[in-house]
């Protein structure tokens, strides 16, 4: 720290006519009252002050259709679509993998089969468009006995058990059973699901 | 819904096409159009294309098939419009009664089940009692006995599928220990009504998936 002289201190102070200080201190009195002025033309807030009120500074609102407008650019890892697509992919297919609760216009329907030596089976009906693959009875414990349960729109439903992939067999627990109408005298097993 | 808003957007050619042989598609195209244009339902006739197409049925039965579902539409609706002919037939009666008759019902019992019923509950479908007396009369319970039963049951208040305990009742009455014969069986019903026992449906606890149309 450098110590002002006394009689620099004093003509700062006016107490002393600054003309009066010798040369080499007359220089240092000219630089300490500029150094004064310099401080005295500086804002009064502090820095922290400052800042912030650059922060609390009002953004103007983008008008809404600018903001309607705008073309939005989202920036995504790929770890984070993969967890996307999994969320997806789980609303998509929960309801056919988890337990499913009849609604009031639906019934449950279980089927039973006694398919020894079967190395699969699946129910084709109308209500699934006829399509193969879409319900397919289990047997865990591999005692010829496959079944399975599906949740159906109340009503008639028309049926079939497809086992190996290549043989049409109708239900032979159904009970009721339609002419399937191509003439060849097979019939389809038919089903009403009640609510 | 996506799956429904797709059938909606698909119509029946869409919905056949790759699904039956290509050489069937003409013939059945012709057949739905002659449906639409007589204003019968055509979903009976897209499921028995479908069904064909996958049983992999020849194409001039599979045809064939379709155009009897056809025949079946239009004698259905004939049937709904003699048996309540202050209503208008709806596609859901038209395919219930055509339903019916594939099952082997006689016209005239179905018209006379039809007309006979007390006013149904709106949006009552008809097919419930046709089903109880195709069951009654596949039991071996005469075709007029069994429809004095159900419609004895539709008038003390029973409607909709609860018709379908009143034939799985008699059906039960037939099996009981000892045997009854039909007659006494339907006078044991008989006797029930209206408080026939409901069948239990499977437990949901159970039901692991959810079917769907193309699901």
């Amino acid at each position: 720290m450098t110590v002002i002289d006394p009689r620099v201190q004093e003509a700062l102070d006016g107490e002393r006519d600054p003309t009066t200080l010798p040369p080499e201190l007359r220089e240092d009195y000219a630089r300490l009252i500029g150094a004064a002025a310099l401080l005295r033309a500086a804002p009064a807030t502090s820095v922290a002050d400052r800042v912030m009120s650059q922060i609390r500074r009002e953004v103007p609102a983008p008008r809404r259709s600018n903001w309607l407008l705008r073309p939005v650019t989202f920036r995504l890892r790929p770890v984070w679509t993969l967890a996307v697509a999994a969320a997806v992919a789980a609303v998509i297919f929960l309801p056919f993998r988890e337990r499913a609760t009849p609604g009031a216009e639906e019934g449950v329907a279980q089927f039973v089969g006694h398919f020894p030596g079967a190395r699969s089976v699946e129910v084709v009906g109308s209500f699934n468009d006829w399509q193969r693959g879409a319900l397919a009875l289990r047997d865990e414990d591999h005692d010829g006995i496959w079944h399975g349960a599906v949740v159906l729109p109340a009503g008639q439903h028309e049926y079939m058990f497809v086992v190996d992939g290549e043989r049409w067999v109708a239900d032979p627990l159904a009970g009721r059973y339609v002419d399937d109408g191509f003439g060849a005298g097979q019939q389809n097993a038919l089903l009403i699901v009640r609510p | 819904m996506t799956l429904l808003l797709l059938l909606l957007l698909q119509g029946p050619h869409g919905r056949l096409e790759g699904r039956v042989p290509a050489a069937a598609m003409p013939g059945l195209d012709s057949l739905i159009a002659q449906a639409v244009a007589e204003s019968l339902p055509t979903e009976p006739l897209v499921q028995k294309a479908l069904e064909g197409g996958a049983k992999g049925i020849p194409v001039a039965r599979l045809v064939n098939g379709v155009r009897h579902g056809l025949v079946q539409l239009r004698d259905a609706r004939a049937i709904v419009s003699r048996a309540t002919p202050a209503r208008a037939s709806l596609d859901g009666d038209v395919a219930a009664v055509a339903a019916a008759l594939a099952r082997g019902l006689d016209p005239g019992l179905i018209e006379r089940l039809l007309g006979a019923s007390p006013a149904p509950p709106p949006g009552d479908p008809p097919g419930p009692v046709l089903h109880a007396a195709a069951d009654l009369i596949a039991h071996g319970f005469p075709a007029d006995s069994a429809a004095e039963l159900l419609q004895t049951a539709q008038q003390q208040g029973l409607h909709g599928t609860r018709l379908l305990d009143v034939a799985v009742a008699a059906s039960h009455e037939l099996q009981r220990e000892g045997g009854r014969t039909p007659t006494e069986a339907l006078v044991r019903v008989r006797a029930m009504l209206p408080n026939v026992p409901v069948s239990t449906p499977p437990h949901p606890r159970t039901v692991t998936r959810r079917a769907g149309r193309g699901s």
